[in-house]
């Protein structure tokens, strides 16, 4: 009866041997691809960007048409707008003689400069969309019903920043797109009753918009409006979790 | 002695049959990072594509016209033309912002969640919701701005001529009708209350003493009507033909048009008004620059 000798490691198998199983990578990633439920499992739990999610989740739940995965893209939006808005600010200036400049600037010396501009912009048109549509969504398949109410409320708060950091972002450019745009936006604000004019004043620092307007603008934008909108997302995501994950039939 | 502390959940999540489940990795992961990519790819390849806009630096001695706000607040814009701003701009989004934040407490049942249009009648609803909203807001846009009278004059000849002018639109029954001199400023408060004077806008602090009553019927009294009134009668006409039997059913016929009146303002909005905001084709859409009251 023949036995199975073992055969000589081939050229391949070297490499990936050195690749990955090695002192620097073990360190990193202390385990090797989890191919087993347990450790498919652990992975989910231990590790710091997965442990949002549960371990498992009902099968229908995985189903593309059930979400449309709108709520996630929504916060995958929020990430590549941080990402892309971070690298604009190295060249950006909130002053109103330098941010029409810095953007042609940006659009016409900086490497990839164009296409940074142009993503965030349209990763910021895709957000409003993706939101709204993810409202949609949590309508129609009623998931705001108990016990998840206050998260829907919390939706709505999500949903207005959203608008907030759109509309804020607006400005920037300082073109007469912009200018007016934010002029009559404003204006809108200012026709409440009683308090609106002293409303569009704070939103402005002034009666016009101005020097005051973009610093006021800027700084909400990136990071006043930002860092509520991550609370609120953090309570969002938390309390997902905790009503036991997505709505399901009784 | 460390004491293990065990989180229990807010709400207890129903029991769940463990072989109806799966493994968040590979199966959610997955699912997540694909969509993740895709919409990358879209993006940069839509980036690649079409620059972002940037029209000449700001001035403030050259306005547009027409000037629009961000698409998503040109409903609110196209409101504003139809009614009082304060009214269009503010009341209406903040009220709107409210009940819909009150949904789940105004709809407790848990019946139909979990799954697309989960109740009887959620998917007629939703049709017949989206129909009305839709029609119903193009009509009511079209008359508003004088285009029904427009087309009755041109396309069949009808003219209800003098007599019936205030009817072409809703400033029509104030400026058309014979409304008497007291009318129009008719004492509510024995005194005159004044708020906040901001003084830029050169009206002075908001004022209260008298009531403009064509004025408030326009501005305020009838679109508050339209928008409270023709819901709620499109959603009694639904219960009474045996269609709208539950609250969330009620919610249904309300968000839905809601959604679909959203998404008509906008695109009235943004594609049909023209300089001086008149209502004109898509491809009629022009931006002149001028000096302000040019």
């Amino acid at each position: 009866m023949a036995v199975e000798q073992p055969t000589r490691p081939t050229l391949a198998d070297r490499i990936y041997d050195k690749l990955f199983h090695n002192y620097i990578w073990k360190s990193i990633f202390r385990t090797g691809y989890p191919n087993t439920p347990r450790n498919q499992m652990l992975i989910v739990a231990t590790n710091v960007f997965l442990h949002l999610h549960p371990t498992r989740i009902h099968r229908t739940h995985v189903k593309i048409t059930h979400t449309y995965c709108l709520g996630g893209l929504s916060f995958f939006m929020f990430l590549g707008l941080t990402v892309t808005g971070i690298l604009l600010m190295f060249y950006y200036v909130p002053s109103v003689d330098r941010a029409y400049l810095d953007i042609q600037n940006i659009q016409t010396n900086v490497q990839f400069g164009q296409l940074m501009r142009n993503m965030h912009r349209w990763m910021a048109h895709a957000m409003v969309i993706l939101v709204f549509l993810h409202m949609m969504r949590v309508f129609y398949t009623g998931a705001y019903k108990p016990p998840r109410e206050f998260n829907w409320v919390v939706g709505v708060i999500l949903l207005v920043l959203t608008f907030l950091l759109s509309f804020t972002g607006y400005l920037l450019p300082w073109d007469q797109l912009a200018f007016w745009a934010i002029t009559v936006g404003t204006n809108i604000a200012g026709s409440a009753p009683i308090l609106g004019p002293k409303t569009r004043f704070w939103l402005l620092g002034g009666f016009e918009v101005g020097q005051e307007s973009l610093i006021r603008f800027y700084t909400l934008h990136v990071i006043g409006l930002p860092l509520l909108a991550a609370i609120f997302m953090a309570v969002h995501f938390w309390r997902i979790r905790r009503d036991g994950g997505l709505a399901r039939p009784l | 002695m460390a004491t293990a502390v065990v989180a229990r959940p807010a709400a207890r999540p129903q029991p769940r049959a463990r072989d109806e489940e799966v493994l968040v990795w590979p199966d959610l992961v997955f699912v997540e990072f694909i969509s993740a990519l895709v919409f990358t790819l879209a993006i940069f390849a839509l980036s690649l594509l079409i620059n972002a806009p940037l029209l000449d630096e700001a001035n403030p001695d050259l306005t547009p016209n027409p000037s629009k706000a961000p698409w998503y607040l040109l409903n609110l814009q196209e409101l504003l033309l139809h009614m009082q701003p304060a009214l269009a701009g503010v009341i209406v989004p903040t009220v709107w912002l409210v009940i819909m934040a009150a949904f789940p407490y105004f709809d407790q049942d848990n019946e139909g969640q979990g799954v697309w249009f989960g109740t009887e009648n959620s998917v007629r609803l939703t049709v017949v919701s989206t129909v009305v909203a839709v029609v119903g807001t193009w009509l009511l846009i079209l008359w508003d701005t004088g285009k029904i009278a427009e087309f009755m004059h041109d396309w069949f000849g009808i003219s209800g001529g003098r007599q019936l002018a205030f009817l072409e639109n809703v400033r029509a029954l104030e400026s058309q009708l014979p409304w008497p001199e007291w009318s129009r400023k008719i004492p509510y408060l024995w005194f005159d209350l004044k708020i906040l004077d901001e003084g830029y806008t050169g009206l002075g602090p908001t004022s209260f003493h008298y009531l403009n009553l064509p004025a408030f019927l326009v501005e305020q009294a009838i679109p508050i009507a339209a928008m409270v009134g023709l819901p709620s009668l499109l959603i009694y006409a639904l219960w009474r033909i045996g269609w709208v039997n539950t609250r969330r059913d009620a919610l249904i016929v309300l968000f839905t048009g809601f959604v679909a009146v959203f998404g008509v303002l906008t695109v009235v909005g943004t594609a049909f008004r023209g300089a001086g905001q008149e209502l004109v084709w898509p491809w009629q859409l022009e931006v002149h620059e001028g000096l302000p009251g040019e």
